[in-house]
């Protein structure tokens, strides 16, 4: 480990602004978000937990996934035109600077499906090659944080390519990938022999099981927590681990005429009351109660079930974002509640 | 003289021992020391309502989905509200425009103290007055069955400049504004999702079949739906700012329904939700417009 001083870890970051694309925490208003900065100065260093994850830097909003262009027709055609798919895939390198360690946990729950799952998908996989990320152990502690619950922590190193820890007038950095070794190497940092920080943890709390959530599957619980909710889309956009997206092609904005579209893939949530329609109209998640349910069993145990990872990483933002409350860890200490008294 | 959260409490209790309502949606506090919509359906569990400067959420956005004529068959099919001043303006709209039926709801007003910022997200709230309560001029709410609280004077005049100074700026200074802002838009439709006009059963943004609003995230479309948000809401709207404290990106949605509220005002002499009985603005013809 290597002790960087604030000053030499800004010019690291400009050095790797001037080559890719550098992605930090920018203060706007009253909040934080990841942008992409030109320089180091646009940083705002006291960032706390960030509205948004970094989720959107692999796994856009809106991804154009290939257009579609019509061209010549070999052997003339009668007046009817062929048309070629041309990929569209991302090229650019990115370093992400600031990066939460639950949120680089989402990328490990994110890889279960994008990169692990046959076929890998190419996009997201093309951005997870090419970025770096610099993450920074979170000092402060908030409210609605259980990263511990989930198996996490605040100084988690294993998801990120540095680790830095904040000390006195700098920052003691901690490679733990080849490729963020290589970026401290040609400083000639000063070894630090010193402590790490001591962390405030969040007071973890035992999950329920998988049964016990099962046991009250039709339990009026779900509809009397969700009744509340307004169904939009917030908890869903705001998690580091959500990534249910719709796929549509959309007509290209034109100046010549020409009659293109662009295949696109964008976010969606199972909070939507259509999400889940099916041909014919019958809709088996109408009720708001089965899209809360949902979502949580989502995160808990399908997910899980089907990839491998756990789908929260218990950063908290769901919680932070929703403007009724619904509170996952709430729902989770009722049915861990629920099986104490069972045992 | 009780105070007002225990004469709330003591009312739904009746309300629902009577029969005379099936559910009565009010405040809670929920674990973590937010506040929260609640809905109350046993006269027991009346004591989880609580009132107080935190009690932000417009209600009224659920009474559309959840004031069900045909629920008659087992209960009263009717539904209590907790409604304050500017929250009630909502009712006269929703009846206005057929939502649900005035014997369908039972109408509990509350005098209000004004809002604080902050409050639904805070358990700890010393927040200035919402820009909104500063300018609010209702002493009791429009329409109500029971009122809960004496009618409050408000000497408050118009305190929130922003309208005003973006006014002051040039139309391409005032795009580039609007455009930065839509620009956070994540599309994530609480604004919607919070507005108790907001009932359209497929949004025009949302449509499959739209031709010329496609569902990417991207400023054109984010532009589209907030510009075509406002004018839907033009005549409607009744200011609550309940789609501006939802906003998780802080887009000042506010400042475009003032400002068609104020055209609406000054071109048609309408304010929406203060006349109880008064048909959507749409529908009315004067002048000119009438034929024949």
């Amino acid at each position: 480990m290597n002790f960087i001083t604030t000053g030499r870890l800004e010019d690291l970051l400009n050095d790797l602004a001037a080559k890719s694309q550098l992605i930090a925490p920018v203060r706007e208003g009253d909040r934080c978000f990841y942008r992409p900065v030109a320089s180091a100065g646009q940083i705002e260093w006291e960032f706390g937990k960030p509205t948004l994850p970094i989720k959107e830097y692999f796994f856009p909003a809106t991804e154009r996934l290939l257009e579609i262009h019509p061209v010549e027709r070999k052997n003339g055609g009668g007046g009817v035109r062929d048309y070629q798919v041309f990929e569209t895939l991302p090229a650019a390198e990115q370093v992400i600077f600031g990066v939460r360690p639950c949120d680089a946990r989402g990328l490990r729950a994110l890889d279960a499906l994008f990169l692990n799952k046959e076929p890998a998908d190419p996009y997201y996989a093309r951005r997870r090659e090419r970025t770096t990320l610099i993450g920074v152990a979170c000092e402060t502690l908030m409210d609605s944080c259980f990263c511990t619950t989930m198996g996490g922590a605040p100084d988690e190193r294993r998801d990120l390519d540095i680790l830095l820890h904040r000390s006195e007038d700098g920052f003691i950095a901690d490679p733990v990938t080849d490729q963020g070794a290589r970026l401290l190497t040609d400083l000639a940092l000063e070894p630090w022999e010193g402590d790490l920080p001591d962390y405030d943890r969040p007071v973890g709390w035992v999950l329920p099981e998988k049964k016990v959530m099962l046991d009250y599957f039709d339990d009026r619980y779900w509809r009397s927590m969700a009744e509340r909710c307004m169904s939009c889309r917030l908890c869903a956009y705001a998690c580091p681990t959500c990534r249910c997206f719709d796929v549509r092609d959309v007509r290209l904005p034109s100046v010549t005429g020409e009659i293109a579209f662009e295949r696109i893939r964008f976010w969606d949530s199972c909070a939507r009351p259509g999400y889940r329609m099916i041909a014919g109209g019958h809709n088996p998640r109408a009720e708001k109660g089965e899209r809360l349910r949902n979502r949580l069993m989502c995160k808990i145990f399908y997910y899980e079930d089907q990839c491998g990872e756990v789908g929260c990483t218990g950063c908290g933002r769901c919680v932070d974002v929703c403007p009724v409350n619904i509170d996952i860890m709430e729902v989770m200490r009722f049915f861990a509640e629920k099986q104490g008294a069972a045992t | 003289m009780m105070d007002k959260i225990t004469q709330i409490r003591e009312k739904v209790g009746e309300l629902l021992a009577s029969g005379e309502i099936d559910c009565f949606i009010g405040y809670e506090v929920g674990p973590s020391g937010r506040t929260r919509p609640v809905f109350v359906r046993e006269a027991e569990h009346a004591d989880r309502l609580i009132w107080g400067q935190a009690c932000t959420h417009n209600l009224t956005r659920y009474l559309p989905e959840l004031v069900d004529p045909a629920a008659g068959e087992e209960g009263s099919g009717r539904i209590g509200i907790l409604v304050k001043p500017c929250d009630s303006r909502a009712i006269p709209v929703h009846l206005a425009e057929r939502q649900y039926a005035r014997e369908n709801i039972y109408l509990l007003g509350v005098t209000c103290e004004g809002m604080r910022e902050g409050a639904g997200y805070t358990a700890d709230l010393d927040g200035e007055l919402q820009p909104r309560c500063l300018e609010c001029e209702l002493s009791d709410p429009v329409l109500f069955d029971a009122l809960i609280g004496e009618p409050v004077v408000r000497s408050n005049g118009p305190v929130d400049q922003d309208l005003e100074t973006l006014e002051q700026v040039g139309a391409a200074d005032r795009l580039s504004f609007w455009l930065q802002q839509f620009d956070r838009c994540i599309r994530c439709y609480a604004c919607r999702q919070a507005c108790p006009m907001c009932q359209c059963p497929t949004c025009l943004f949302e449509r499959d079949d739209a031709l010329w609003s496609s569902p990417a995230h991207r400023l054109a479309e984010k532009r589209a739906f907030h510009l075509g948000r406002a004018y839907h809401l033009a005549g409607r709207c009744v200011e609550c700012d309940a789609c501006q404290q939802a906003c998780p990106m802080d887009i000042p949605i506010r400042m475009l329904n003032q400002k068609l509220a104020e055209v609406i005002q000054e071109r048609f002499e309408h304010r929406a939700g203060y006349e109880p009985g008064a048909s959507p603005l749409v529908t009315i013809l004067r002048g000119e417009e009438v034929v024949g």
